[in-house]
């Protein structure tokens, strides 16, 4: 009898634990990441995302638990885990005083490559992240969007299985935000590597094939993008009014717990019959200034899991 | 597995940014030239000169020790300055163990010592402040063994350094005193016990005394070198390998630099 035929893993965390003290950063958490998915760890600030990074990437040691990277166990095999797995992180990893090239040699003699296949991979690279014509510039000349993009060049020059980028475009604006991404794009086609995010822009998790929330550490929610979105209902509706906790109480039986933002109020509503929707104002029984409802998306899957009423 | 490369490319930056940071090899060169010829020159006119040796002459070894302090603690301490910068995360993501990291530190900042003696060297000669008595070999000797016991010094500091404010502290608590309490400005054998006791624990007396050996060649008791030079070299090479292993046990550590790695994220995210 064959084994069923099982997907490599790229990545798989059992039960991991991350304890600072008293802090528990990390509770518990398992993972599974296919080879070559595009896989996208989101949830708030201090959720445990970051940890759970550094633990994949063997910067630090799960206080409980295994995890292993391209089969390689990241305690026992954290040289060989290293190898295969490229780490773009909030603050860039590249040295202020060289120049890009420099910089691409250092890092690329730093994985053992040859200086040919260094010059001959960092050309190819450049091309494809809009640098080529700037190899000898100093990168503490370079503005935030093109250091973070030779930060990613950086992160891949040694054509690692698994790239990690974790808030690959923090404190970029909206133009270089979309650069970055038509980037990694542009990587993931040519290269078919693994990809693994933590975003705080959840549209840009919009394009990856699974996302899972964690949340105190824990995985809430796990799905494809789309999935995640239908399980939170087929609309968002938003009812704004100046008392909004007597709204919110009198529409509770109607439309169920609400989150709420100021005057507003935001309900998910499974139904696709909006005709409903018209009556809510009589039943509120209060004024309300305005009543509208969309598509959900990520954003609202991200709020109502950090609300934890998911 | 050989890990050639990783320690050829710290190398090579330490080098290129040597000579890209002009001021960084000026002042190198222009302090122990300041200490020859304004310190020499005024203790010279107090003290008589003796056995044909003057203060300034008794000094070379001294200054040239005292590069090679400069040289390997600044280029040490780039390690914690690393640690601030993103060349560390670079460093501890790459694929090697982490106290490799202290190996290719080490030798690039005996190196940046190493070049700096030796510019330093042919100013001197320049200058005709060399000796043509001088031992050659053992001067080869004496720069290796004290550029590397100046990297130990230098690594042992920057392991146990978290950030580099305490620059200013290193300076007034390690690399004055180490300087000071050898025997660069005075001999040894003269001091009063207490600091005598100090100056024979501290691992750089004993290169200097080395360089005395090689550059003052044979001089009255009391002037020239101290020790042995077998003594000398046995000290710096035992210290050395001490300060390597202490150095690459304390990076290993998970606590070492963690504590980097999350100020690095930018912020505490869990």
């Amino acid at each position: 009898m064959n084994p069923a035929p099982v997907s490599p893993l790229a990545v798989k965390a059992s039960g991991l634990v991350k304890r600072y003290g008293d802090v528990l950063a990390v509770d518990g958490l398992d993972l599974e990441i296919p080879a070559g998915q595009f896989f996208g760890l989101l949830g708030p600030n201090g959720s445990g995302k970051t940890s759970t990074i550094h633990m994949l990437a063997t910067l630090i040691r799960p206080t409980s638990g295994s995890a292993s990277v391209h089969g390689h166990d990241v305690l026992r095999e954290s040289v060989q885990t290293r190898a295969s797995i490229g780490l773009v992180f909030q603050e860039s990893a590249l040295d202020r005083t060289l120049s890009i090239a420099e910089n691409l040699r250092f890092a690329g003699l730093l994985y053992n490559l040859p200086a040919k296949v260094i010059e001959e991979r960092a050309a190819g690279l450049l091309e494809l992240f809009g640098l080529a014509d700037k190899r000898n510039r100093p990168v503490g000349s370079l503005s935030g969007g093109m250091r973070r993009a030779l930060d990613i060049v950086r992160g891949v020059i040694h054509h690692p299985k698994i790239l990690f980028l974790d808030e690959p475009t923090i404190g970029l604006d909206l133009p270089n935000r979309r650069k970055i991404w038509r980037f990694i794009e542009n990587l993931r086609a040519q290269t078919g590597m693994t990809v693994l995010l933590t975003t705080h822009y959840l549209e840009e998790a919009d394009t990856c094939d699974h996302v899972a929330f964690i949340k105190s550490g824990k995985l809430v929610q796990s799905g494809s993008p789309a999935e995640m979105i239908a399980s939170l209902g087929r609309y968002i509706v938003e009812i704004e009014s100046q008392d909004i906790e007597t709204l919110a109480r009198r529409l509770a039986p109607i439309l169920g717990p609400c989150l709420r933002e100021g005057n507003v109020a935001y309900f998910r509503y499974a139904a696709d019959d909006v005709t409903r929707l018209a009556s809510l104002q009589s039943e509120a029984g209060i004024q309300v200034r305005a009543l509208r409802w969309r598509q959900p998306n990520l954003n609202d899957v991200f709020l109502w899991v950090a609300e934890g009423k998911l | 597995m050989a890990h050639w490369r990783p320690v050829y490319a710290v190398l090579e930056r330490e080098v290129v940014r040597m000579f890209r940071q002009r001021t960084r090899l000026v002042s190198a060169m222009v302090r122990p030239l300041i200490w020859l010829f304004v310190i020499g020159a005024g203790f010279g006119a107090v003290l008589q000169q003796a056995g044909g040796v003057s203060y300034q002459q008794f000094l070379v070894p001294g200054v040239l020790g005292m590069t090679m302090l400069f040289g390997a603690m600044l280029a040490a301490l780039t390690m914690v300055y690393d640690k601030e910068s993103g060349v560390m995360r670079m460093l501890i993501m790459a694929p090697f163990p982490h106290y490799w990291i202290v190996v290719a530190k080490m030798l690039a900042a005996a190196l940046a010592a190493l070049l700096q003696a030796l510019l330093l060297l042919i100013l001197l000669a320049a200058l005709g402040y060399l000796d043509t008595q001088m031992r050659f070999g053992l001067l080869v000797v004496a720069l290796l063994a004290t550029s590397a016991a100046c990297a130990g010094i230098g690594m042992l500091v920057a392991a146990f350094t978290r950030t580099l404010d305490n620059f200013a502290a290193i300076m007034n608590f390690v690399i004055f005193p180490v300087f000071f309490l050898s025997g660069s400005l005075y001999p040894v054998i003269r001091l009063p016990m207490a600091l005598k006791a100090v100056a024979l624990a501290n691992p750089y007396t004993y290169g200097v005394d080395l360089l005395k050996h090689a550059v003052l060649g044979v001089l009255p008791s009391g002037l020239g070198a101290d020790f042995a030079a077998s003594t000398d070299l046995a000290v710096l090479a035992g210290f050395t390998t001490a300060a390597l292993l202490v150095a690459s046990w304390r990076f290993s550590r998970e606590s070492a630099y963690e504590p980097m790695i999350r100020i690095l994220t930018g912020k505490r995210d869990g």
